[in-house]
């Protein structure tokens, strides 16, 4: 193997890791604007709540239409890390794909997975 | 020291004719013999093995089922000195009040009495099972010392705990028939008969009393028992088939006058995988997926999840028990899952390790699930007995209401989170297990036609016939079973006390 193709191969992997780094961690370079960026930069890092979001989308009816959760997300006191804690408290739990989770996360994941 | 009788050796035509006698040497019939030992009263234990398994005896016990996939017949209980205690697991917790209650939700439900009834002979069965001191839902003080508990938030679910039979020298567990074989042949009034199957209780013609026993061995032998009182305690299956296929008098069986003997059975099901617990921290004490010693001579705890009653009301759920099992890995929607919850809840998720539950549900009881006679016959020539099983979609999903309630008070907690692994019919069966729980075939009723014993275990109409064990269970808890049947069977024996005197 000649020196040109050992930088080249190493050259492709440092390019590799660094495109998979950026996506990863894309929240650290800020994400693509969304007509829902101020519910959606309340999550710190969109990439699980996205995944988690794929199949929070159909968990609870409404949850699939990103208005409809923008006009319940935007009422005063519906904040992420206001709400989320106090939704198993006081009973808001929703199950999605088996797992039991807080409303709240629910519905901003399911945000989330429409604009990732 | 006496020893034991062998009826084997038993001339043909022999007659005897103690006072009481017991028909099963398995934990009911043994615990029952001692708690009388002293009584002055002759007691004749009628066990149909040995002191150990022989394939011939079990084989006794062979039988069909239909419906749900369930243990074969012979497998779920042992026929020798000790019956099932010789493979059970030592788990015990003490049936909860609300288990004794008629409750509107679940069919057939309610106990002749309360809990408080059986209250007064909880510590004997403990003894006898050597669980150490009586501590159930009050040992957390006592595993304090392994860690804290799962802090749960304020809701359905709270943490309880087994305890564990353990024999002297820290052996798990007790084996009745090796425990008290010495008790036995110390005692005076009891002669403990091995190798004596009961192939027959006859009535007197008016069927208002026993007024002797067929036995017989596989030797051949045959012989008679005339006792003045009878004790039944073979355990929840062949209670119900001596009572069906002696039909001599009462045509359609001992008890049966409605149609009852061997309706209702039930087992604890104990389906694998059924949630998966997230703890944030990482950090689970060891007792919640282990049975553990708090110390070397101390009782031996594992703590579960168990509803309140207020929860159980509620919801309408009944009883369950879940426990936490092995650990496992998430998939990556699991991992995004609890990302993305432990970041909305403020909490560092970065150690958290994830678990299987488990769990021991009680069933509905279903007069359609039942042992019936079929017309192939046992070595002795009694018609074995066939089972239909089933369980219905509606007790998984009662028990996943259960589950989800532990999710949100762990939410609430802000210290885990919980999966439910369960949703359709087949995923349930195919992580199916069960208790070996033989419960419910000869249930108790203050009403004749609601029951086959009355509150005294007495069966209906039949002055000196009792049956002792779970199948006088008319509904089920979660508990296993078998302190709570030693209980049941001391309260028999008071009652014996009173009567035969």
């Amino acid at each position: 193997m000649n020196r040109r193709a050992i930088l080249g191969g190493g050259a492709a992997a440092v390019a590799a890791l660094a495109a998979g780094a950026a996506w990863r961690f894309t929240h650290l370079f800020g994400y693509r604007p969304t007509p829902y960026d101020d519910l959606l930069n309340q999550i710190v890092d969109r990439v699980p709540a996205a995944a988690l979001g794929k199949v929070a989308r159909t968990a609870k009816p409404g949850f699939d239409d990103p208005r409809a959760l923008a006009s319940v997300l935007r009422q005063p006191g519906f904040t992420l890390a206001g709400r989320a804690p106090r939704d198993a408290a006081e009973g808001r739990v929703v199950e999605v794909s088996g797992w039991i989770l807080p409303e709240t996360v629910a519905a901003y994941a399911a945000l989330a997975a429409r604009y990732s | 020291m006496a020893t034991f009788l062998d009826a084997r050796t038993l001339p043909a035509g022999t007659t005897l004719s103690p006072d009481l006698a017991i028909i099963g040497g398995g934990p009911a019939g043994i615990s029952l013999a001692l708690a009388l030992a002293q009584s002055g009263f002759s007691i004749l234990l009628l066990e149909s093995g040995g002191l150990h398994f022989e394939r011939k005896i079990q084989d006794l016990y062979d039988g069909e089922r239909t419906g749900v996939a369930y243990v074969p017949l012979d497998g779920g209980r042992l026929r020798f000195l000790g019956g099932s205690t010789n493979h059970w697991g030592g788990y015990c917790r003490p049936l909860d009040a609300i288990d004794f209650e008629k409750r509107g939700w679940v069919p057939h439900s309610g106990w002749p009495f309360g809990q408080d009834a059986l209250a007064p002979y909880y510590p004997r069965a403990q003894s006898l099972v050597e669980a150490g001191p009586w501590l159930y839902d009050k040992a957390a003080p006592v595993a304090a010392a392994q860690g804290a508990p799962l802090p749960l938030a304020e809701g359905g679910l709270y943490t309880s705990w087994f305890q564990f039979s353990k024999t002297r020298g820290g052996v798990l567990p007790t084996y009745f028939g090796h425990r008290y074989e010495n008790d036995l042949k110390r005692a005076a009034h009891v002669t403990p008969c091995l190798h004596a199957s009961v192939t027959g209780i006859r009535l007197s013609h008016d069927a208002r009393h026993v007024d002797h026993l067929d036995v017989a061995t596989l030797a051949g032998n045959r012989f008679t028992v005339k006792p003045r009182f009878v004790v039944l305690a073979c355990g929840g299956m062949e209670n119900a088939r001596l009572l069906l296929v002696s039909n001599d008098v009462m045509t359609t069986g001992i008890g049966n006058a409605n149609d009852l003997v061997g309706r209702f059975f039930a087992d604890n099901p104990i389906p694998r995988d059924v949630g998966t617990l997230v703890v944030f921290s990482g950090q689970l004490a060891p007792y919640y997926g282990n049975s553990m010693a708090m110390d070397a001579n101390g009782p031996v705890l594992r703590a579960v999840f168990s509803p309140r009653a207020d929860f159980a009301r509620a919801r309408r759920v009944v009883g369950s028990l879940t426990t936490v099992e092995n650990p496992v890995k998430l998939d990556p929607l699991g991992v995004a899952a609890v990302e993305a919850t432990a970041e909305a809840l403020g909490v560092d998720a970065s150690n958290a390790r994830a678990w299987s539950l488990g769990c021991g549900m009680e069933m509905l009881p279903d007069p359609d699930r039942r042992l019936t006679l079929t017309d192939e016959r046992d070595a002795l020539g009694l018609p074995r007995l066939k089972l239909a099983m089933s369980i219905p979609d509606s007790d998984f999903t009662n028990y996943n209401l259960t589950l989800a309630e532990l999710g949100r008070q762990l939410l609430a907690a802000r210290v885990g989170m919980v999966r439910i692994n369960h949703h359709a019919r087949d995923q349930w069966l195919a992580a199916m297990d069960w208790g070996n729980h033989h419960l419910g075939t000869t249930r108790m009723s203050e009403d004749p036609k609601q029951g086959v014993v009355d509150a005294n275990s007495q069966v209906h109409g039949v002055a000196n016939l009792y049956v002792a064990g779970s199948s006088v269970f008319p509904t089920y808890g979660s508990s296993n079973p078998t302190l709570n049947l030693l209980a049941l069977t001391l309260r028999l024996g008071d009652r014996l006390r009173e009567v035969m005197a």
